[in-house]
């Protein structure tokens, strides 16, 4: 038994911090408003992160890799914009998703063309990506909303509640769907072995060229899926969406664990990132602390990330642990 | 030795670009060409010095940035510290009565505190560098924001000041330009010609290397860090002088633009390598493109795609012709480096067709609307009582951001105003809420040389400086939805008083709750200037009219539908006795009511300042009660007319009317036209409406 926490605990140490934080939130709330605790709100709550919370789960394998994609907001915007358009120029809502898939994995594969083929550094392309994205969009949109969207476009068209469900049903599968491929599918540990060190991997008959592109093609798929998914529970489409949610993803990896020079790092860690940079704006309202500090906390959440993450490395050498065993392989 | 001597018969090509940074200069040739030809005074002296202006900002973060990306690291909070640096000096000279330069000396100490924080995490815990600068980039907008609650801001600065970044020295050339130079030559010379600098690119090579090679990195990387610190700070201090006015949105996103910049001049993101040259190379292109679309009156949405097109090409060049160097002269790292098959010279050479498609649309839409001015004109002229046979009336009109779906109808009646008024429009401004971005566009303007200008003002103080030197050089100059000051525009197009939106928005609100009970607002950003002003009066007319209404929350939305609509549900569940929910910015609206809507609460109404199209749905389900607003179509058009009949001498001072043909007449007073009182939008009359 003790044997069993002991091999958890080491397994997942690198999420202690960011769970033990999650876990203080949690209590001081419990203490003093338990209100926060209602359905309604957590219903809520997940609702309104589960399209962060699943692009964060492709910037987990993109930062796994030792890359970084920020194109992701202005990828999320394109896929809402395009969902709406679809939906209003006549396409079938259950055919919507379809061709928004595509379109996100097209996006998703450029980049992992120009990264994972050429070579090409991931923070300049991502970055040009991003830019280039946001400008097109604006240009071909003007602003403009997409609105007088055809009734069944909200929700499926199916109830409210059913909906809900689904969207959260998908997130959940998504999240430990990835977990499970990247902890037992070959495809996931190749992923921690280029990231480790892709050198290595090319010897051991990985292509790491064609790993990256994975990864990329996979993101710019969840990018989609978020951004449809996020989009039907409204009734039109503005397009500016997604503004600030590449840093939003890469805050919610890193304070979940995952080391930014890639190889080390879970899902698990991720989805408890997110629900922590998630809930501590609705909590400081819960408590009554006004909004203009939001920033500046999550700011010392993600230093705090950092410091719980040295202080860690450190307690595993002292204890004789090569910190790279420590992970969850 | 040897090292010494085959550098030296380098040919100088390679001596003054090691990365290849002649390409920028090829683009930069290319644009002056481009644009000299078919921009409006684009290729003069004065806009030249006008460009380097408007670059100062980003070109001291671009320049600090340099050693910080040839060592290896990065750092994204410098556009942060900018916010956190000018509230410091706006506090330092106002609250805390210090003189301008000792206040000076202070905020450049905080720049310095700031990047020993990222020193600190970065060089002592050796954490990476992009992760402790995400940190402290939410950190210090966070702290700019939590001490000023968004709201305060300072202003009134003296004007020996403010002539660090409004004045001329000699009379051309801008000051701030000088202070720039010098840092840049500083940096040159620091950077190239000093064993310190020659040292961060050993440890951009290799930090490991560097240790045994006896270089102190964790110094050396930790002087770097502070150094950009305190570079955002002076960058600030520019802002400031040159806006004159700081608060804590100074900066916001520039530490994107200035990593394009050092990224595009050839520097590379891993380290060891790139020059100060380059840097300078790379922001000019930049810059130069947004003033050439600007002047040539093309979509300036197109620089974004153009400049993303010009940073992938740049690296694709860069990464194939040191593919060709290493299989021309095989080194033992060749063999590491995989061999360019041709499945990736085929995706080179899509990515160049992409390319030079963009750029072919471009010049196609720059051809199409040359050749609309062309046809447009002579026809025209018959119906447009201002415009002389040879020239059209051109009114160049500017929202607060393009985005923005109230302007975007506001830009519909303009056009339509224009076109039966036989005059040119030219649209163009912020992308989104960016007071500096408002000043370049009113410099590229009066550089271009247009007939009359009308402003909606995002910043009282940082745009007088610049409509004043409109008028100066005899343009007209219009502000309409929000005003300058009085002096730097010959009318105002007033819609509403700040105070009358607020009191129309209480009493509606008042009037919906019964007099009695909880009310909460979501707002559009905390630091919103427009917001902010109606939220004093909302609070004023509160007390002295409402006294049994309570306001329990006020929560930023962003200008974000989704964070709206989030704001509102927790808002619904913390002050489960809130009555009514104001939401005081466009999207905001829409996003309250989809909340309520899915709350099931029939008992929480919806009101406050939004367009009729957005809000529709919800008004005629009932989760609206009400909107207030004027018919911004018709504020379009009115300003246009006034530009027009400005512009033709038809309107000068002592009017008391003015005459809009389909739209009626006008009331005069003063300087004001004023468009009449705010309208209120319910279920009853919404049908009415189409904007």
């Amino acid at each position: 038994m003790s044997a069993l926490l002991s091999r958890m605990s080491r397994r997942h140490a690198r999420e202690a911090p960011p769970t033990a934080a999650l876990g203080i939130v949690l209590i001081a709330m419990g203490v003093v408003a338990p209100s926060f605790f209602s359905a309604g709100n957590l219903r809520d709550l997940a609702l309104n992160n589960v399209a962060v919370m699943i692009v964060a789960l492709g910037m987990t394998l993109v930062v796994l890799t030792g890359e970084i994609d920020i194109s992701v907001g202005s990828q999320f915007a394109v896929c809402s914009v395009a969902a709406g358009m679809l939906a209003k120029a006549g396409v079938p809502i259950m055919l919507v998703p379809v061709f928004v898939l595509a379109l996100g994995v097209l996006m998703g594969a450029l980049n992992g063309l120009l990264i994972g083929m050429l070579g090409l550094p991931s923070i300049i392309v991502t970055l040009a990506m991003m830019v280039a994205w946001r400008d097109t969009l604006r240009w071909t949109t003007d602003g403009a909303w997409i609105q007088d969207l055809p009734a069944n476009f909200q929700w499926f068209g199916m109830s409210p509640e059913a909906a809900q469900l689904m969207i959260m049903a998908v997130g959940v599968a998504l999240a430990t769907s990835g977990a499970w491929a990247l902890r037992h599918l070959a495809l996931g540990r190749r992923v921690y072995a280029v990231g480790a060190d892709a050198e290595a991997a090319r010897l051991a008959g990985i292509d790491p060229r064609m790993v990256k592109f994975g990864v990329f093609a996979t993101t710019g798929m969840l990018v989609s899926i978020g951004a449809m998914l996020n989009a039907v529970r409204f009734s039109t489409v503005p397009s500016n969406a997604g503004i600030g949610f590449e840093l939003q993803a890469v805050a919610a990896v890193v304070v979940g664990g995952t080391a930014i020079t890639g190889g080390r790092g879970t899902i698990l860690g991720t989805v408890i990132g997110v629900a922590l940079l998630g809930a501590i704006g609705t909590a400081l309202t819960y408590v009554g602390i006004g909004p203009f500090w939001v920033k500046a906390i999550q700011g010392l959440i993600i230093l705090a990330a950092l410091g719980g993450d040295a202080l860690f490395t450190r307690l595993a050498r002292r204890a004789h642990l090569p910190a790279r065993a420590v992970v969850a392989h | 030795m040897q090292l010494s001597l085959t550098e030296a018969r380098l040919p100088l090509r390679v001596r003054l670009f090691p990365n290849k940074e002649w390409v920028l200069l090829i683009v930069i040739v290319a644009e002056v060409v481009v644009y000299g030809i078919t921009g409006t005074n684009f290729a003069t002296l004065g806009n030249a010095f006008e460009i380097t202006r408007l670059s100062v900002e980003i070109g001291l973060l671009a320049l600090a940035l340099t050693p910080v990306i040839v060592s290896g690291g990065i750092d994204l909070s410098i556009g942060s510290m900018m916010g956190l640096s000018a509230v410091a000096f706006g506090y330092f000279w106002r609250d805390a009565g210090l003189p301008i330069p000792v206040a000076i000396v202070f905020t450049l100490m905080i720049g310095m505190a700031g990047g020993a924080l990222n020193a600190v995490f970065i060089t002592r815990f050796k954490f990476p560098p992009l992760i402790v600068t995400l940190g402290t980039l939410s950190l210090y907008r966070g702290i700019a924001e939590g001490v000023t609650g968004g709201v305060q801001h300072y202003s009134g600065f003296p004007a020996g000041f403010l002539h660090l970044g409004q004045g001329y020295i000699g009379g051309h050339v801008p000051t701030q330009l000088v202070v720039l130079a010098l840092v840049a030559l500083w940096s040159a010379w620091s950077l190239h010609r000093t064993g310190a600098g020659r040292a961060l690119y050993a440890i951009g090579h290799s930090a490991e290397g560097a240790r045994y090679a006896g270089i102190p990195v964790a110094r050396r990387l930790a002087t770097v860090y502070v150094l950009s610190g305190a570079a955002a700070s002076l960058a600030a201090l520019v802002y400031v002088a040159h806006l004159g006015q700081a608060k804590s949105d100074a900066g916001t996103g520039y530490e994107l633009m200035a990593i394009t910049a050092v990224v595009l001049g050839g520097a590379s993101i891993f380290g060891g390598r790139g020059t100060i040259l380059g840097t300078l190379l790379g922001l000019f292109s930049i810059v130069l493109l947004q003033n050439g679309l600007r002047l040539t009156g093309q979509p300036a949405e197109l620089s974004g795609i153009l400049v993303g097109v010009l940073l992938i090409g740049t690296i694709l060049v860069d990464v194939f012709t040191q593919h060709a160097a290493t299989r021309a002269a095989p080194s033992p790292t060749a063999t590491e480096q995989p061999d360019v098959r041709n499945s990736q010279v085929a995706v080179l050479s899509a990515v160049i067709l992409l390319g030079a498609l963009i750029v072919a649309a471009s010049n196609w839409v720059l051809v199409n609307s040359l050749r609309h001015d062309l046809r447009g004109g002579p026809s025209m002229t018959a119906a447009s009582p201002g415009a002389t046979a040879t020239h059209r009336t051109l009114i160049a009109m500017m929202p607060k951001a393009k985005g923005d779906p109230y302007f975007i109808s506001a830009h519909k009646g303009a056009d339509s105003a224009a076109a039966a008024l036989g005059v040119d429009l030219l649209w163009d401004g912020p992308t989104d809420l960016d007071a500096a971005k408002q000043n370049e566009v009113v410099e590229a303007w009066i550089t271009r040389g247009v007939n009359a200008i009308a402003v909606s003002v995002e910043n009282r103080e940082a745009i007088s400086t610049v409509l004043r030197k409109a008028r100066e050089r005899g343009i007209k100059v219009v502000t309409w939805d929000a005003d300058a000051e009085a002096n730097a525009r010959d009318f105002f197009v007033n819609q509403a008083t700040p105070e009358g939106i607020g009191n129309t928005l209480t009493d509606e609100a008042a009037r919906i709750m019964g007099g009695s009970g909880e009310l909460a607002i979501i707002t559009a950003s905390l630091s919103a200037a427009n917001q902010n002003e109606w939220i004093t009066f909302i609070k004023l007319r509160l007390a002295a009219k409402y006294p049994r209404i309570t306001l329990v929350a006020i929560q930023p939305s962003d200008g974000d539908r989704d964070r709206a609509f989030a704001e509102t549900q927790t808002v619904l569940k913390v002050h489960p006795k809130v009555k009514v929910v104001m939401a005081i910015a466009a999207p905001a609206v829409p996003g309250a009511a989809e909340a309520v809507k899915q709350s099931g609460r029939k008992d929480v109404k919806v009101t406050g300042l939004s367009l009729p199209n957005m809000c529709r749905p919800y008004i005629k389900s009932g989760e609206i009660e009400s909107i207030v607003l004027w018919n911004t179509m018709d504020l379009g058009a009115l300003t246009v007319r006034v530009a027009q009949a400005l512009a033709s001498g038809e309107l000068g001072a002592g009017a008391s009317t003015l005459d809009a043909g389909r739209m009626g007449s006008f009331q005069v007073v003063g300087s004001e036209v004023r468009l009449g009182l705010p309208f209120i939008f319910n279920r009853t009359n919404i049908d009415r409406f189409n904007f």
